[in-house]
């Protein structure tokens, strides 16, 4: 295991952050720390790099226990939200930054930073500085910087949280394909369920300072251990009293099985290849339908047309 | 819309004010300086006690100058960077020096290190360092009315920064002195100059908590503006030349404040 979190808990004040948490996030995988905001996820980061400490517990890094450890000794990449570009440097300088702390030979650090470079495809921007650099360019450089120093592990809190979407779908492609060339144990924090399960080998859910649920996507999303994990990973709607995820609903015109449920289609939602039912059932439940287009079109349905639905079985 | 008139009016009501206020005293200090010629203003800047009296202002001047750095950048640092019970309090009081009057900040050091009556002056007079009437006291007093100068331009100037550059450093290996100086200083350096070059200009005029802790001996411990206020009655021309000189200086530091300025805002 590369990063040991045992029983670490953290308040500020009255609010609890973080109770009694503890995972284990394994070596040369990419991780997700998933939950909604203000969860504590993000604490939960910043104590293993040691931008904050633990009210209690310990936190093991490769072996080597961190707990007290300063950040600046504990060998991890960090990734913030804003980038924290350094301003007055050149993005090569940037990069450059650990390896000139660590006093590396200068011909030694300009080869290291050639190469990032490379690698996050700024090779042409590495005399720029920071503020004439797109949002999306200065995070792969904020990356790039993280990564000069051979980490034992990368950490990126919300790293693309700031771009706007059609960027953030690019970067987190370019991520997950960065993190099959690099291999080195990634961990990083979305509060995007769409972002972690597109990404992440295996997601942790975090929810009001406690782990929900670890396991990968599919185990998440198929098998959630609760409510909470199986609503926060994709849509939910109730159906006969249970929860149940709207694309997994066959609707028909005529009753399919015994415990089929006969409503009327209160609201048809087109959006993209997609089609949204609100259907109000005769027990007086309100259920959310997802189709595809062709399969709505193929049943004929509309407002007010009559449809028996059902749970598809997982 | 205003008439073209009334909008004259407003214009000239503005100049008329300012040149009533600053621009015509300070072009009599000028005109009266330079009545003799400029041979004469010369001749008068080079009399020893004048010379003296430069010395001793850029003596103190520039030790409390250096002095101000250091601690204005340390105390910003721990307001900003800090939570601790207190803080607003402490930050409340920086600002002080600036609403009290300089005499009283003389008249307070006074208290403390007189070595007559000061309850620290005592002691440390009997171990044979004078603090009052002597260049420590200058310094003290001049330090104690420049101290909001550097903190308020730094600052808002930190707090803007954040502190994601400073820990992206320290998770990058860089120790609190390495990451002081390589990313905090670089961070704030226009404010820093700023606030120096302020300083600077405030330190130079300071005259009323100097003229309490200074000996006043002509040619020996009197600044600057204690012998443009001693000798305003008696040799009206010497006073008028120095004034005039700490007049300029002033302006150049008001120049140089602007140029850095929009230095800093094209950086």
């Amino acid at each position: 295991m590369s990063i040991e979190v045992r029983g670490v808990s953290k308040k500020y004040g009255d609010f609890v952050a973080l109770d009694d948490v503890s995972v284990s996030l394994p070596t040369g995988q990419l991780t997700a720390l998933l939950g909604p905001s203000g969860g504590g996820k993000s604490t939960l980061l910043r104590i293993i790099a040691g931008l904050e400490t633990a009210d209690a517990g310990t936190v093991a890094i490769e072996g080597v226990e961190a707990t007290h450890l300063p950040p600046q000794k504990r060998n991890v990449g960090f990734v913030f939200q804003h980038y924290a570009v350094f301003k007055h440097m050149t993005v090569a300088k940037n990069v450059a930054f650990g390896l000139e702390i660590r006093k590396h030979p200068r011909p030694e650090v300009q080869a290291r930073v050639a190469e990032l470079l490379e690698l996050v495809h700024l090779a042409q921007f590495a005399d720029r500085l920071p503020s004439q650099l797109s949002g999306g360019q200065r995070q792969r450089m904020a990356l790039a910087r993280a990564l000069a120093v051979s980490p034992s592990v990368l950490l990126l809190d919300e790293p693309f949280g700031a771009l706007d979407a059609k960027v953030r779908k690019e970067l987190r492609d370019w991520l997950r394909r960065l993190h099959d060339e690099v291999h080195v144990t990634t961990v990083f924090v979305t509060h995007d369920q769409e972002e972690a399960l597109e990404v992440a080998d295996e997601i942790v859910v975090i929810n009001a300072g406690r782990v929900e649920q670890v396991g990968t996507p599919d185990q998440l999303y198929d098998a959630p251990a609760n409510d909470f994990v199986m609503g926060f990973l994709g849509d939910v709607t109730t159906l006969g009293g249970r929860l149940v995820r709207p694309h997994d609903i066959d609707v028909s015109p005529t009753p399919l099985g015994p415990d089929a449920v006969e409503g009327t289609v209160s609201r048809v939602l087109r959006i993209g290849f997609e089609v949204r039912l609100t259907v109000l059932t005769d027990a007086g439940e309100v259920v959310t339908v997802e189709l595809t287009r062709t399969h709505a079109r193929r049943l004929g349905v509309g407002e007010g047309s009559t449809v028996f639905l059902a749970a598809v079985p997982a | 819309m205003a008439s073209l008139g009334g909008r004259w009016l407003r214009r000239l009501i503005v100049v008329g004010y300012l040149w009533l206020l600053v621009l015509w005293p300070t072009w009599y200090v000028a005109k009266n300086t330079l009545v003799g010629g400029f041979g004469a203003f010369w001749d008068l800047l080079r009399l020893p006690e004048v010379t003296s009296a430069l010395e001793v202002t850029a003596r103190v001047s520039v030790i409390a100058v250096a002095i101000n750095v250091v601690f204005g950048v340390w105390l910003s640092v721990v307001l900003v960077r800090y939570r601790f019970p207190g803080r607003r309090v402490l930050s409340a009081l920086i600002d002080l020096p600036l609403s009290v009057s300089p005499v009283v900040v003389g008249l307070a050091l006074m208290l403390v290190y007189s070595p007559a009556y000061g309850w620290f002056g005592k002691p440390l007079s009997s171990a044979g360092v004078q603090i009052v009437f002597a260049t420590p006291g200058m310094v003290l007093a001049t330090c104690f009315v420049t101290l909001p100068l550097v903190i308020r331009e730094v600052v808002p100037v930190l707090e803007e920064l954040g502190e994601d550059q400073e820990q992206a450093a320290r998770s990058l290996g860089a120790g609190t002195w390495q990451t002081f100086r390589r990313i905090t200083v670089p961070g704030i350096r226009w404010a820093l100059v700023y606030g120096l070059v302020l300083s600077l200009a405030r330190a130079l005029g300071e005259f009323g908590a100097v003229k309490v802790v200074s000996s006043r001996i002509a040619g020996k411990s009197m600044t600057a503006t204690t012998l443009v206020e001693a000798r305003s009655q008696f040799a009206p021309h010497e006073a008028y030349a120095l004034s005039f000189l700490l007049a300029f200086a002033g302006v150049v530091c008001l120049v140089i404040v602007a140029l850095l300025r929009s230095l800093g805002e094209k950086s």
